[in-house]
């Protein structure tokens, strides 16, 4: 099953004019924002798309505080398409949408949408670094530090699902769509990485009772860890709420920086992510403070060293 | 050299009017200078209540998604707007969300006839 990774999250919202201007201040272009909802995309097209919780047009919610409706996948041709539709229907009703995607529902209620993939490739540089003995990333000149820089989402990363049977979330994952597990959080979930991309994951869960059961987090990559912090920064300085971070996860390695949100969970800004194939063994361990994060720092306002000098310096 | 900052301590402080509050809102408060929020108080109509910016599904983690920020879109309901819980603006209980079953932490405050929102211990 050749899914390439999440296009599009569907949420339906209790405040849209919140949520939408959220979005936008995160720094996704909107495509529509109105007093009905909206569409805001990452460079690629990928994006979110807010309504209003009592939109008709909404598949229904998951009966908790959760406000996700739906995870759309790009997959890669039309074959995937019907190979995933077939596989799906042996035991559950899919449903063709006018779009020509299809539609089902996963085995934890999850609503699941698949669509030849709208992304666009992305021709674009890394964050360039220059380290001693290594070519420079940067010409002579080039300065990488610029208050105005354009710090616009790169594509949809990946969905972390609060779910009561993480064992069977895995297996409908891996047995019926392909997914393979690249690591794992002991008694806690998997990190689940589909065949069509090698980012360390695109979906990760967490185990939790069923009145939990919803989205904990979704995050988009940003094109370095720069971009992450400046980011975050600007995110901060509008007033929005930091949650974690910013820091640098084990699993994965990607940076991050969580924060809260209207959209009734959080959002994440990461970069650098693990790639991995075949060759993987994935690891284990028991999660927690360490085995989370490499490091974590926490954002302070502006603050430099110096100021006059001590009293005593004025004699002479 | 490090230098530990105490925080402040004290029996009472002035915290706002109603009349600054929108109705239905909530405004954030750091009384003990901690560089964030640590309260909240929040009036809808005759009900006027003050919480710690602590949810109890991760043991106090701040709830707003943008400074002031703590109600629904009605505001008709506390949320956490990390994981979305909902909880009763009178009583604190979690109503919906990952702490369900569980409260906020009322703080004590009194109310002037001049409409003044006094803070009687932090």
């Amino acid at each position: 099953m050749n899914i390439i990774g999440p296009d599009t999250l569907v949420f339906g919202v209790d405040d849209v004019a919140a949520c939408n201007r959220y979005l936008i201040d995160y720094g996704l272009l909107p495509m529509r924002s109105d007093d009905r909802g909206g569409r805001f995309e990452a460079l690629d097209g990928t994006g979110i798309e807010i309504a209003h919780r009592d939109d008709p047009a909404l598949p229904p919610a998951l009966g908790t505080a959760s406000m996700l409706r739906k995870t759309i996948y790009g997959v890669a041709d039309a074959a995937t398409l019907d190979a995933i539709a077939e596989e799906l229907l042996r035991d559950r009703e899919v449903r063709k949408l006018v779009d020509g995607s299809v539609e089902s529902v996963d085995d934890m209620g999850f609503v699941i949408g698949f669509q030849v993939t709208t992304r666009r490739s992305l021709s674009l540089p890394a964050e360039p670094v220059n380290a001693p003995g290594a070519p420079a990333q940067r010409a002579p000149n080039v300065v990488a530090v610029r208050d105005d820089a354009v710090l616009t989402p790169r594509t949809l990363s990946h969905v972390v699902y609060f779910v009561p049977d993480a064992a069977k979330a895995e297996a409908f994952y891996v047995e019926r769509l392909g997914f393979r597990c690249t690591d794992r959080f002991t008694g806690i979930g998997p990190f689940l990485q589909p065949a069509g991309t090698l980012d360390h994951h695109t979906l990760f869960m967490i185990q939790t009772p069923p009145f939990m059961k919803g989205c904990e987090h979704f995050t988009f990559h940003m094109g370095g860890p720069t971009e992450v912090l400046q980011a975050g920064t600007r995110f901060v300085a509008k007033g929005y709420q930091s949650f974690w971070g910013p820091g640098r996860h084990r699993f994965g390695s990607n940076w991050f920086w969580y924060f809260n949100s209207p959209l009734g969970c959080h959002v994440e800004y990461d970069a650098d992510m693990d790639l991995h194939d075949v060759a993987w063994s994935a690891r284990e361990a028991p999660m927690g403070a360490d085995a989370s994060q490499l490091f974590l720092f926490q954002h302070r306002e502006k603050w430099a060293p110096g100021g006059p000098p001590p009293a005593g310096a004025k004699a002479e | 050299m490090h230098r530990t900052v105490m925080p402040k301590r004290f029996t009472s402080m002035r915290l706002a009017n109603v009349a600054d509050l929108p109705d239905p809102g909530a405004r954030g408060f750091d009384p003990c200078e901690e560089g964030r929020d640590t309260l909240f108080v929040v009036r809808r109509g005759e009900v006027l209540r003050a919480y710690r910016d602590a949810c109890p599904h991760f043991g106090g983690t701040p709830m707003a998604w943008r400074k002031d920020a703590y109600l629904n879109g009605d505001g008709t309901r506390i949320v956490c707007h990390a994981h979305g819980a909902q909880f009763d603006i009178a009583s604190g209980e979690c109503l919906l969300g990952p702490c369900l079953g569980q409260r906020l932490t009322p703080v004590e405050i009194e109310v002037t006839s001049g409409g003044e929102i006094v803070l009687i211990s932090a």
